[in-house]
């Protein structure tokens, strides 16, 4: 930050053009519309209803994985979705983020016990951040997707930390 | 795990034209084969799990001539998860918690359902105030289903508004059952003998608020969907399904009434406090997609009612019967069934004798309507594809168990 | 809802199909062959008592076999009847779809879930799970146990 000579204000910010990169996209999380199962009522249509209005935080529905950020996998993953849940992912633009959405795509949830079911969505993609509640409320749904927004300023702090350390 | 392209090949079974093989009975019309004799060739195109409108992970392979629909196949199990298996491994009291997560939308009913199969095994007689709260968080569990269901079928034809205002509404619904069930869907409300706990103080104002301000939003939510002229060209006349044809693959619920058949479970295989109420059932004329729309509008107006009916009629006196802390039902066999918001949702229930469920069946209205689809599709343009399984209101979760 | 069950058999024997019939809890239960399940189906739906919907189909494993249960339902009478058959494990289930398309998916299911193979069926694939997946509704495939669940 530096101050402007003639107004006083902080007006003028140097940093680095990673870090404005990494601040814009922390601030437009746009997921992926991915509804599996009953997690997608409350992380996808409510999150977006007028409630609890994700847009606010720059987090908003995208139809296709081509233009998404985050994918939620919102619901029980079983051993025919699994493949597909593994395209989608490939299918998305680096860098993208997995949140975990609910006990079943972090553990199998009350399904677990059932040989169908893939025991968490870690097992096929890499997951940033896991909510947990059967389903999670949408607040919780914000509080991952803030949690995520700070993951990715840490992540950010880091590169930039150890490259002037190699300096 | 299977290729995908080993499932892509098994189409070629579409292309030869016929998905009945054999005379098909009386009331389904069969594929037509070619449009006005233009040799084009046909081309596959494959929708879903993940595509924003198929209401969860359906996958349809649609064979298209131009832009009509040749041939459909509906490819399911990308949500299956054993709710049959694992409540065999449950005690009765537990199946709730399966139920509620396999019409996710409208859990109340499923919950109703295993209990209502329980207590007519066992005999038990539930207390008419059980009943009576029993039946009014099945019908606010109605209108929130059906307000998602508005929600997106809108969101299908490419209007958004109309989500907002839905989502709104369902808040307002889902913040009362909250209050009284402590969940926001996964409710685990309805047990065998009645139901959890007593309504919380001061609820009935807030049921009352909520049924008088819904009543005048509904109005407004048809004149904002119902009123578009080009909502109404895109379903009047599209996706009819005719009473042979809905008779033929067992349709329930509001899409059995709209092709004019007024089977309704909620009069006709009466339970708990349903007798005692005044209701009407809407039906439709021609079945067409227009007609489950109304259908739907109607039954949200009547839930309505009947919410503020059992909340001006609630008995006193207790919530639950006196039932043993573990359910071991004698041997036997019941099947007892609910109205859902999506038709049928039945229980059939082998009892060994033990305190969990020797086979536990699940039958749910979306199969049925599933299997519709395949015979409904063909001869309309691929754009209306999304508009009919919107119509249809189907729930993964209830289809793939 | 019960009809009455004596017209029903004397219906079913005039057709050529031995029933037996058990009024249980469930309702009115006719037993019938395997070879006969769909010429009892068609009589039901034909014969004057117009059971004009298979509203629901299972399968159970009861230790000795696969017992198949219809569920049909007459609108015009308002009633109810139950057609249970059963069938030897890795038997042959001759498909109903030509007089109840209903059955169409509800057969795939317990074909793929119980371990057995259709027979007259359109489209006899899997309808749920993947190729190499044990018929999970048989009660010799066990589910996971605690320690497999822990160890994910």
């Amino acid at each position: 930050m530096a101050i402007d000579r003639l107004t006083g204000e902080h007006s003028l910010a140097f940093i680095r053009s990673e870090q404005l990169f990494d601040y814009a996209r922390r601030n437009s999380l746009w997921y992926m519309a991915f509804g599996i199962a009953c997690c997608a009522i409350e992380g996808l249509m409510s999150a977006s209803g007028p409630r609890f209005d994700f847009d606010r935080m720059g987090v908003f529905f995208r139809a296709s994985p081509r233009q998404a950020d985050v994918m939620i996998v919102a619901g029980t993953v079983n051993k025919k979705m699994a493949e597909t849940v593994a395209l989608l992912y490939d299918q998305m633009p680096e860098p993208k983020w997995v949140v975990a959405m609910g006990a079943c795509a972090s553990t199998g949830g009350p399904f677990r016990e059932y040989p169908n079911v893939v025991l968490g969505v870690d097992k096929i993609v890499p997951v940033d951040v896991y909510i947990p509640g059967c389903p999670p409320r949408p607040e919780s749904v914000q509080y991952g997707f803030i949690q995520l927004q700070e993951k990715i300023k840490q992540q950010t702090e880091e590169r930039l930390a150890a490259r002037s350390h190699s300096d | 795990m299977t290729d995908p392209r080993d499932i892509v090949s098994g189409v070629g079974m579409l292309s030869e034209g016929t998905h009945f093989v054999g005379e098909p009975p009386a009331g389904i019309r069969r594929v037509p084969t070619g449009v006005d004799g233009l040799s084009t060739e046909h081309l596959v195109i494959n929708m879903g799990p993940q595509h924003p409108s198929t209401h969860g992970v359906l996958r349809l392979l649609i064979e298209v001539d131009g832009e009509e629909v040749v041939a459909v196949e509906v490819t399911l199990g990308y949500l299956h998860r054993g709710i049959e298996k694992l409540a065999e491994h449950r005690r009765y009291d537990q199946l709730g918690t399966l139920m509620d997560r396999g019409d996710y939308v409208s859990g109340m009913h499923g919950e109703q359902a295993v209990a209502l199969a329980v207590e007519r095994l066992m005999e038990i007689e539930i207390p008419r105030k059980a009943a009576w709260i029993r039946t009014m968080v099945a019908e606010l569990t109605r209108i929130a289903s059906h307000l998602v269901w508005f929600g997106t079928f809108g969101l299908d034809t490419g209007a958004m508004g109309q989500f907002l205002y839905a989502m709104r509404d369902r808040e307002a619904a889902v913040e009362i059952l909250e209050a009284i069930s402590g969940a926001r869907m996964m409710f685990n409300y309805i047990r065998p003998g009645g139901v959890v706990d007593d309504l919380p103080a001061g609820i009935d104002q807030k049921i009352l608020a909520f049924c008088d301000g819904f009543e005048t939003y509904l109005d407004e939510h048809h004149a904002l969907l119902g009123g578009n002229e080009i909502f109404q060209g895109r379903v009047r006349g599209i996706g009819v399904i005719d009473r042979d044809t809905a008779l033929a693959f067992a349709l329930t619920g509001p899409n059995l009434r709209a092709s004019g058949l007024g089977f309704d479970l909620r009069r006709d295989r009466p339970y708990d406090a349903y007798p005692e109420l005044e209701f009407d059932i809407p039906v439709g004329t021609t079945g067409d997609s227009w007609d489950r729309y109304m259908v739907r509008m109607e039954e949200m107006r009547q839930a309505n009612r009947m919410v503020r009916q059992c909340i001006e009629g609630m008995p006193d006196g207790d919530f639950k019967a006196k039932v043993p802390r573990v359910l071991r039902p004698p041997e036997g066999e019941i099947y007892a069934a609910t109205e859902s918001s999506r038709g049928e949702t039945g229980v059939h229930i082998v009892s060994d004798g033990s305190d969990t469920p020797y086979r536990f069946h699940y039958r749910s209205g979306s199969l049925h309507a599933m299997q519709a689809l395949e015979e409904i599709l063909p001869g309309h343009l691929l754009a209306d594809v999304v508009m009919i399984v919107g119509s249809t209101d189907v729930m993964l979760g209830e289809v793939d168990r | 809802m019960r009809p009455d069950p004596t017209a029903i058999s004397s219906l079913l024997s005039s057709a050529g199909v031995d029933a037996e019939v058990e009024g249980t809890t469930l309702g009115t239960v006719f037993r019938v062959a395997l070879v006969d399940a769909l010429a009892a189906l068609i009589v039901l739906r034909e014969g004057g008592h117009d059971f004009r919907m298979l509203a629901d189909m299972l399968g159970t494993d009861t230790g000795d076999g696969i017992e198949i249960t219809y569920h049909l339902r007459s609108f015009s009478r308002d009633e109810e009847v139950y057609v249970k058959t059963s069938l030897a494990y890795d038997g042959e289930l001759p498909s109903v779809w030509t007089a109840f398309p209903s059955a169409l998916m509800p057969e795939r299911e317990i074909a793929e879930l119980l371990g057995l193979t259709l027979a007259g069926h359109p489209n006899p694939r899997r309808l749920f799970t993947t190729d190499g997946i044990d018929p999970l509704l048989r009660k010799r495939v066990p589910i996971r146990t605690l320690e497999e669940v822990r160890d994910r």
